[in-house]
């Protein structure tokens, strides 16, 4: 619903990408662009839904199919094998998920072991390192350098995704100089050095939230459940308003979207 | 999804402005409390309270606005445009979860696709895990913040054998465990203390910690009640009382302020 960098999500359902795993804390649309796609095999996740809107449709039609594994965390189970991963520790500590199910999911494959602290007799959950290959993040303002900002600051939990993969994609509403960057360097989320590329793409979260930018469409939402309704009538839906469209100007023209508050024109692609 | 909600009868109000206002007054004073997904009904009662009795309690829009005040509630409660008027935006990196782990917040909410008598809940899948009929979203921070916040509510719009379940298809999140002392002696503190229907309000039995029968919304038998649940029923002592009425001045409030946009129809 927030800050998914729907773009670059986008841009691998046009170039026909197959078999990924996706790794997202929260996330909706992009998982289900992917599924509806056929590009996504595995979802590491803690939650895939369209919040008000209702269940993520093919994402739930491709888990009970068969066709996409589920790989299910809660919330911070998830961010603590990120942290272990990011810190190369040999796992981290938390409460999160004793007396559930969750950690049962994992116990064979070892990502989770529920153990108890000698010292203390305390139960917590060892959360193991998780590799990720590429993070791909949406923020509001880049340089060529790869200096990353979420404008006002970061509020989602992107930052765990980034510390913890080898590899950093950036997508920006904005490129701007590096001076901007050097006069505010206390408001730069991500310095060059975590960041590999860097993309334009304004109004890059589309159909998602990009606080105080723009807010998660709600037409989109609605328009894209409702198409829901058959089979023709998604694809129809999906080939016009999402993998259709040439170019992300193009991808934000078909669906009746200014590329930027005021300066519109200047999509990237 | 929005839909409509029926009548109470005899109470000049719907279901929904009825279960929303007995979450509020459940709402001390000192409740610092946060929202996760597809929580209208706790995000209403939440605005509600302060603007009642509850003048101090902390509400963290979708677990990042701090003393957030909207002009409406729309059509996510994991959204920005709930964010209005708050005084901090917590980010959930740093702030969220280390307020969550020391329990500065204390009050959360949660709803199962199925939840059990011990206030444990369901929102994985439905059906064999590995083969599931329903692929649900999952359960987000169900299974983290059951562990860590010591006051829990739960609340459904759906009160029916297939929510209220004798055996969960998986448990997402955790109220009272297996009942008993199992909670504490996982180290959690504090447990579920109520759980609101569409029919009636549970409380749980302080012994074993199964939902116990606290009041009946009007209309609604104990006999209707256990015909709804997949579980057996615990009834107090002496007659099951009526859930209290609200006043004009909370329907007022509710309606006008806290959301007048209905939002919260979307649970129904």
């Amino acid at each position: 619903m927030n800050s998914a960098p729907m773009a670059f999500v986008r841009e691998l359902v046009r170039v026909g990408r197959r078999d990924l795993t996706v790794v997202a804390i929260v996330a909706g649309m992009c998982v289900d662009w992917l599924a509806a796609a056929g590009a996504v095999s595995r979802v590491v996740a803690g939650l895939i839904s369209f919040e008000g809107f209702g269940l993520a449709p093919h994402f739930r039609r491709g888990v009970e199919s068969g066709e996409v594994t589920m790989e299910e965390y809660s919330e911070h189970l998830l961010i603590c094998r990120l942290q272990a991963q990011a810190r190369r520790l040999p796992f981290v500590p938390t409460v999160a998920g004793l007396g559930t199910d969750v950690p049962a999911l994992h116990a064979e494959s070892g990502a989770l072991r529920v153990e108890t602290d000698a010292a203390t007799g305390r139960a917590y959950v060892a959360c193991t390192p998780l590799a990720v290959d590429v993070a791909v993040v949406h923020v509001h303002e880049a340089d060529v350098a790869g200096n990353a900002r979420v404008n006002p600051k970061l509020i989602w939990l992107d930052s765990e995704i980034v510390n913890a993969a080898e590899r950093t994609i950036v997508t920006a509403e904005r490129i701007v100089d590096t001076a901007s960057f050097t006069a505010e360097p206390h408001r730069t989320t991500y310095p060059r050095f975590m960041v590999d590329a860097v993309c334009e793409a304004p109004r890059g979260a589309f159909p998602t939230s990009c606080f105080p930018d723009y807010g998660h469409d709600n037409g989109f939402f609605e328009d894209y459940l409702a198409a829901c309704s058959s089979p023709e009538a998604f694809g129809d839906f999906f080939e016009r308003r999402v993998a259709g469209p040439a170019t992300w100007a193009d991808f934000l023209a078909a669906n009746d979207v200014q590329p930027a508050g005021g300066d519109g024109g200047e999509a990237g692609s | 999804m929005s839909g409509a909600a029926p009548a109470v009868p005899g109470y000049g109000c719907t279901i929904d402005e009825l279960m929303v206002v007995t979450f509020s007054r459940a709402m001390a004073n000192d409740t610092r409390a946060f929202n996760g997904a597809v929580s209208f009904i706790p995000v209403c009662a939440y605005r509600l309270a302060r603007r009642t009795h509850a003048p101090d309690l902390v509400w963290a829009a979708s677990s990042i606005a701090v003393d957030a005040d909207p002009d409406v509630v729309g059509s996510s409660t994991l959204s920005d445009e709930l964010w209005g008027g708050a005084s901090m935006l917590a980010n959930s990196p740093f702030d969220f979860w280390a307020y969550a782990q020391g329990a500065r917040y204390n009050t959360f909410a949660f709803r199962g696709a199925q939840m059990d008598a011990y206030g444990n809940v369901n929102n994985s899948v439905i059906g064999p895990y590995d083969n599931p009929k329903i692929r649900l979203p999952g359960g987000g921070g169900m299974a983290d913040l059951g562990c860590m916040i010591p006051r829990i509510y739960l609340w459904s719009t759906t009160h029916d054998p297939r929510t209220f379940v004798d055996r969960l298809d998986f448990r997402s999140g955790v109220g009272w465990g297996d009942g008993g002392d199992h909670r504490a002696s996982l180290g959690m503190p504090g447990g579920p203390q109520l759980c609101i229907t569409n029919m009636c309000v549970f409380d749980f039995e302080p012994t074993s910690k199964r939902m116990r029968l606290a009041s009946l919304h009007p209309g609604v038998s104990v006999a209707d009640v256990q015909a709804a649940t997949g579980f057996e029923v615990l009834l107090p002592g002496g007659e099951v009382p009526a859930t209290a009425h609200p006043s004009a001045e909370e329907l007022r409030l509710l309606r006008t302020e806290v959301d007048p946009t209905g939002a919260r129809l979307r649970e129904f």
